[in-house]
């Protein structure tokens, strides 16, 4: 059985790394690999484990994909440049405030949304106007604005990599709010004031000019209104869980999308808000589609028990010295997909290990999204460059100047993962 | 690519998906809609379902056959259930050993074989597991539904954002409000699966019920395994029973229910009724993590080199060799150890005496083989069959 595994397991990355060579899109790379290791496992195709295993994280697309529209109506209607421009205005003299107000608003469209790419394509261009008329130079804005869209995708409430890896081990998404919010928010804030602090004071003017006009008539009620109904129903079923109907975090979404039509200050184009939504999310469902069914072939030919195998067997220290490179690097090729393929086994073997794995997956789960920098996807780390119309060499200039906060980052989750038990009173 | 072969590529793809949706979706109907034939031993003396007890079932896929065993002489009452999680195939084996071959001398016994029909249904995605399982007989292969830990999605659906468990307020994982054994003691309000079990609760007390018993399996990760799990009511019941096993069959250990672990049927059946509530498990090498290939095989002999590998790194929880874990062997540890703590539960309440006759123990299953015992439905009168 292990020759048998072995075999099916270099046939999907022989599959995998000839279609990339082909230049065939990531996610379809991943489906040619699922259905080469399913031709040699079952000498057929095995139509019902592709079908069933595209399900496996159905309802995580519903989230993102409710949560992204959520957030492209909020940009649409207005209510993020309003907030932009609020901060700029009011706190133009105070620049360490100014910039910690940025990194905060920048924070929001990731955790919603758990995409790094929302961050950018919502505020990212908005806050990288504001940060280079603080004096900040388009090399650390670029930076900034990737790492900060980096974070956010690792902070709670959504965590794509962590929801995966979590519904791949039978474990609970639950306690992992705030060893994620620790994380991301220390790694924001220390990549946000590592590459920004020096500079000068914003000059409102030219920001002002720069930032697009926010629209007559919104205002902070306006703005919050949307979160609130989400909040709010959030908090309903868990204040009254026995008479609340179930709503569902998806339609939870959506609601708060409406909210957000009805007070919109102008007609807002809905259909053609939901069709660019769909449009933009289709790699990444399409990515999430497709590792479920590598997954379930994976697990069909014993090539997910060797992995994990493999993985649980490994000494600890290895791995300790080993994850901060591994992770990233596996992420810039594989993108969410590394977090069912490499993080279940992990968190198996920190079970098997004492080790806390709410702690171990939230840290694994904030390195990551830093790999969204790195070839040959890079998928985040390409949206910044574009968005903000950067004129740098990608590598000597961008992803040089990310190093030493990446590096700071990585090391924090390591010390996280080293002392997840010590740090077990954060799961609450 | 042009506009016209881009348009042919989206064409192709699509009636390829199509082809495949429509494929899977007729082997998903089929599974579903599968019935199993239960062949009503002579002990059985009435079928009831479980919407007898709550009509708030009626007609729902958890609306399950309830199987009545009348003693020859009053006594207590035993409950078993099986297919609690249906991804665990010797508590629905076992189950429906007892429904073939019980015979009731003193007291009563009530059997459901399928407690959570809807999780019957439906295999987890990313697991493949297999759909079916056969078991052979001298007559031929029976066939069974592979399924679940959670009810299926199509019968309760969306999940909470969490999971609020009814009455403790206990918070829980948001996929466990489809978990029949996290949503004791039930909630008539409540999804399908807090309703099923709310309708068990509503059987317990009307049928007064004495000792409750769950029937499980575990992954040879999980500490849980091999035991018998008691509320505080019976532990000295459960604790002679596995003293007996020990001594006698195999090895079995014994652990106290967690007072404050909540939504479980050795915690909550035991509180909310007059009922002593036991959860069984024993070892299925189908469930970890770290198996080989999956498929009716590794189901049916728990054989499995990836998990023994495992054990030799010290990882697991539970013992496992060339021989594996199987099924005949898991049925057999279920049969003994209910046969058992009915026995134990006599002997320490002789005014509610439970005395069941005619079910094979442990060594006779596994000489045998499970199947040996399921008579063939076609030379049995239609009166005498049931579907599940």
């Amino acid at each position: 059985m292990f020759v048998h595994a072995g075999l099916v397991l270099l046939i999907m990355v022989i599959a995998f790394v000839v279609a990339k060579w082909a230049k065939v899109t990531t996610e379809l790379s991943m489906a040619i690999a699922a259905l080469a290791g399913a031709l040699y496992h079952t000498k057929g195709i095995p139509v019902r484990h592709l079908v069933e295993g595209s399900f496996n994280y159905f309802d995580v697309c519903l989230i993102f994909i409710t949560a992204t529209f959520f957030m492209n109506i909020l940009k649409e209607s207005g209510a993020v440049t309003f907030m932009v421009r609020s901060i700029v205005s009011r706190f133009f003299k105070h620049r360490y405030l100014c910039l910690l107000l940025l990194t905060i608003v920048m924070l929001v469209p990731g955790a919603i949304t758990g995409s790094g790419a929302a961050t950018v394509f919502t505020v990212g261009t908005l806050v990288g106007t504001v940060l280079t008329c603080m004096g900040i130079s388009p090399n650390r804005t670029a930076a900034i604005i990737f790492l900060c869209a980096a974070m956010s995708a690792a902070a709670p409430p959504i965590n794509l990599w962590a929801m995966m890896a979590a519904a791949g081990s039978n474990m609970p998404y639950v306690g992992f709010t705030k060893p994620l919010l620790v994380l991301s928010v220390v790694g924001k804030l220390g990549a946000a004031f590592i590459l920004g602090a020096r500079g000068k004071q914003v000059d409102l003017e030219s920001a002002l000019a720069e930032l697009p006009e926010s629209p007559v008539g919104m205002n902070w009620l306006k703005v919050g209104l949307p979160f609130i109904v989400l909040f709010a129903l959030v908090v309903a079923g868990r204040i009254w869980p026995f008479s609340m109907p179930i709503v569902g975090l998806p339609m939870m979404f959506v609601l708060a999308s409406i909210a957000a039509i009805l007070v919109s200050p102008h007609k807002l184009r809905i259909v053609e808000i939901a069709s660019t939504t769909i449009h933009s999310l289709i790699p990444l469902v399409g990515i999430m589609v497709v590792v479920g069914m590598l997954i379930q072939i994976m697990a069909l030919s014993g090539a997910r028990g060797l992995i994990s195998l493999g993985v649980v067997t490994l000494p600890l220290y290895v791995l300790f010295f080993a994850l901060w490179f591994i992770l990233p690097v596996s992420e810039g090729l594989l993108q969410y997909a590394v977090a069912p393929l490499l993080g279940v086994p992990l968190i198996l073997l920190f079970n098997m290990r004492g080790m806390e794995p709410v702690i171990a997956l939230s840290a694994m789960a904030t390195m990551w999204p830093l790999g969204d920098c790195l070839p040959p996807t890079a998928v985040v780390g390409r949206a910044t460059v574009m968005e903000l119309k950067f004129k740098g060499s990608y590598t000597k200039d961008f992803l040089k100047t990310c190093l030493v906060p990446i590096a700071l980052i990585l090391l924090m989750c390591t010390l996280f993962i080293v002392f997840s038990n010590e740090l077990a009173f954060l799961v609450g | 690519m042009n506009n016209r072969s881009l348009f042919i590529v989206k064409i192709v793809a699509f009636t390829l998906m199509l082809v495949a949706i429509v494929w899977a979706g007729i082997e998903f109907y089929n599974h579903r809609n599968f019935t199993e034939t239960v062949v009503l031993g002579d002990g059985v003396s009435t079928v009831k379902k479980l919407s007898d007890y709550y009509p708030g079932l009626k007609d729902s896929v958890n609306d399950c056959n309830i199987y009545i065993f009348e003693g020859k002489e009053p006594g207590g009452t035993l409950m078993v259930i099986g297919g609690s999680h249906p991804e665990e195939p010797a508590a629905n084996l076992t189950a429906e050993l007892l429904v073939e071959t019980a015979e009731v001398e003193v007291g009563r016994l009530i059997v459901a074989i399928r407690a959570n029909r809807s999780a019957s249904t439906v295999t987890r995605p990313g697991d493949a597991y297999p759909l079916y399982y056969t078991i052979p007989t001298p007559w031929g292969e029976k066939q069974y539904r592979m399924g679940d830990r959670w009810t299926n999605p199509l019968d309760a659906w969306p999940d909470p954002e969490v999971y609020v468990h009814y009455p403790s307020k206990q918070m829980l994982a948001y996929m466990d409000i489809r978990n029949f054994n996290r949503t004791w003691p039930g909630y008539a309000n409540g999804t399908l699966t807090e309703r099923t079990n709310f309708a068990f609760m509503e059987l317990v007390r009307a049928e007064n019920v004495d000792v409750f018993i769950d029937l499980h399996e575990a992954e040879l990760e999980y500490p849980v395994i091999s035991t018998i799990v008691a509320h505080q009511k019976g532990t000295n019941v459960a604790a002679m029973t596995s003293m007996m096993l020990n001594a006698t069959e195999f090895k079995i250990g014994m652990e106290y229910s967690p007072k404050s672990l909540h939504g479980l049927s050795h915690r909550e059946v035991g509180d909310h009724s007059q009922a002593v509530s036991y959860l069984l498990e024993t070892p299925e090498p189908l469930l970890d993590r770290v198996r080989g290939i999956t498929d009716e095989h590794l189901l049916l002999t728990g054989k499995d080199p990836f998990v023994q590998k495992a054990g030799e790194y010290g990882l697991l929880y539970e013992k496992i060799d060339d021989d594996g874990w199987p099924i005949d062997v898991r049925v057999g540890r279920h049969a003994s150890t209910v046969l058992e703590l009915a026995q134990s539960w006599s002997d320490l309440n002789p005014d509610r005496s439970i005395r069941v006759s005619n079910v094979p123990r442990y060594a006779e299953v596994i000489e045998n083989g499970i199947g040996f015992y399921f008579a063939n439905p076609a030379n049995v009168p239609s009166q005498r069959l049931a579907y599940e």
